[in-house]
């Protein structure tokens, strides 16, 4: 799995279009393919007979952009065309090269405070380890 | 279909839907984020059985119409409907599951251990009537631990199989794109293993429960033990144009695995769903660990749940019932009226003495 795409898709929809905004000048003119939203099908795998089966859809939201032949991608859940293309602005301009040091900064950035948000959670999730005896 | 052969009431059916929705008002952005934060599992319940993840729909939904379950995901099934398809993702593995809850009942000391995770099991369940004094409910926070819990939790089954107490799944080489989808294909019997759990995972949870119960009862063949369930978080697996796979997100599951004790093996019935709903995934296990070799016609034979636990089906065709069936009925009347008269035609004649006193019992219609 992409690590810095996997980070973008959860980042904290403010944060990245906010950043992503400061990239439009410098990544100059873009073609638009796709901006939309629509539905992923989620598969499963059975842990009694070990078929994957289609557990339902998630709303997704999708940007696809060009700049030349390279191109830029997001999708992210739920209904938000700005964020899914922010995160397609981020991903054209790190492939091209534009101000990649500030977007790999973000992404580092915002990558810890999702590991610290999961941790969080899981310390949590911790407090209730049982150790079951019985008598 | 002569069901609603009928005119007229235009103003009474447009009367009828305000009269529904003047009881709950308006309602905006506002309280459909109330709804979406104070009932989350709820919103799962919804999402789960409409088979559409997107808490901000569900909550749209409940808000609507007025926490009606049924109406709610038939609009979101029907909304579902008019969206396009981008990707089905990669095919989520147990070990890759985000895991908040994960306990077994058959092992105490399972690999990797137990966390109850959030749970009423074993709260007191006692309402809290202060709160309709003034009072405000505040429960007490968690206190976290030092150290995270492991967010990724080994398998009970994989650990179990291992030790030559249950076969190993198959490998199931089946592309995403070709798995069986019971949205674009048919139910048919005996049905793919990949439509029965996809049914039961979109089944209506308390019929789910109401089968199952009655297979747990003694109307099955296999008593069920909670091998493990898990609440989590799944990971969508998704592919770039350009190939990179990446997660476009986390969505919350549920996965149930029971087992049998009969043999010389462990028997293994096995369900997931959409959010955060144990009832249902342990009751669809039951059913699912049931199923084989089950009697036509008895509530643990495939063909019986999956029809009659699909909750839009069963509650569109309950409440078509109340709609005019003044054509067939009538018909129906017809027919009885031909045959009483067929009857009477047949009967000899009554003497006259046995003549007095008789009425007419036909109904005034």
């Amino acid at each position: 799995m992409d690590d810095t795409l996997s980070v973008l898709a959860r980042v904290d929809a403010e944060k990245l279009k906010t950043f992503a905004e400061t990239l439009i000048p410098d990544l100059g003119e873009i073609e638009v393919l796709q901006s939309q939203s629509g539905l992923v099908m989620l598969p499963m795998r059975d842990t009694a007979k070990g078929v994957a089966f289609h557990l339902g859809e998630v709303l997704m939201s999708e940007a696809h952009i060009r700049k030349g032949e390279v191109q830029g991608y997001g999708m992210r859940r739920g209904h938000d065309l700005e964020a899914s293309m922010a995160m397609a602005l981020v991903d054209l301009a790190m492939a091209t090269g534009v101000r990649r040091a500030d977007c790999k900064a973000f992404c580092d950035a915002q990558a810890e405070a999702l590991q610290q948000a999961d941790d969080d959670v899981l310390r949590r999730v911790e407090a209730t380890r049982v150790n079951m005896e019985t008598f | 279909m002569a069901y609603v052969a009928t005119r007229g009431g235009e103003r009474a059916i447009e009367q009828s839907e305000r009269l529904f929705r003047e009881e709950m008002g308006g309602f905006d952005r506002d309280r459909v984020e109330e709804v979406k934060k104070s009932l989350p599992y709820l919103i799962d319940r919804v999402m789960g059985e409409a088979s559409l993840y997107d808490e901000d729909l569900a909550a749209l939904a409940l808000a609507q119409t007025g926490g009606e379950l049924y109406e709610a995901v038939l609009l979101l099934r029907a909304w579902r409907t008019t969206q396009p398809r981008l990707q089905v993702a990669e095919p989520v593995e147990q070990d890759t599951l985000f895991t908040h809850r994960r306990i077994s009942a058959a092992f105490k000391d399972i690999p990797g251990g137990q966390v109850l995770g959030p749970t009423l099991d074993y709260a007191h369940r006692i309402l809290a009537t202060d709160v309709l004094q003034g009072a405000l409910y505040a429960p007490d926070p968690v206190e976290p631990a030092d150290t995270p819990s492991p967010a990724y939790q080994p398998s009970v089954s994989a650990w179990q199989s291992e030790n030559d107490l249950l076969d190993p799944p198959a490998d199931d080489p089946t592309k995403s794109n070709n798995i069986p989808d019971l949205t674009r294909e048919p139910l048919l019997f005996p049905s793919k293993r990949a439509h029965t759990l996809q049914s039961l995972a979109r089944a209506e949870t308390g019929g789910v429960l109401a089968l199952g119960y009655a297979a747990m009862r003694g109307y099955g063949q296999a008593h069920p033990t909670v091998n493990e369930l898990r609440l989590a978080e799944a990971e969508i697996a998704v592919t770039h144009p350009d190939g990179r796979q990446f997660s476009a997100g986390r969505v919350k599951v549920s996965q149930a695995e029971v087992v049998d004790k009969k043999g010389e093996k462990l028997s293994i019935g096995y369900a997931a769903t959409f959010g955060w709903n144990e009832v249902k995934c342990i009751a669809a296990a039951t059913l699912d660990l049931n199923s084989p070799g089950a009697e036509k016609g008895s509530a643990t034979e495939e063909e019986f749940f999956l029809y009659h636990t699909e909750g839009v089906e069963s509650s569109g065709f309950c409440i078509h019932f109340k709609l005019p069936h003044y054509v067939t009925f009538q018909s129906s009347l017809d027919a009885m009226r031909d045959a009483k008269a067929k009857k009477a035609a047949k009967a000899p004649e009554p003497s006259s003495s046995e003549a007095v006193g008789q009425t007419k019992s036909e109904p005034a219609e």
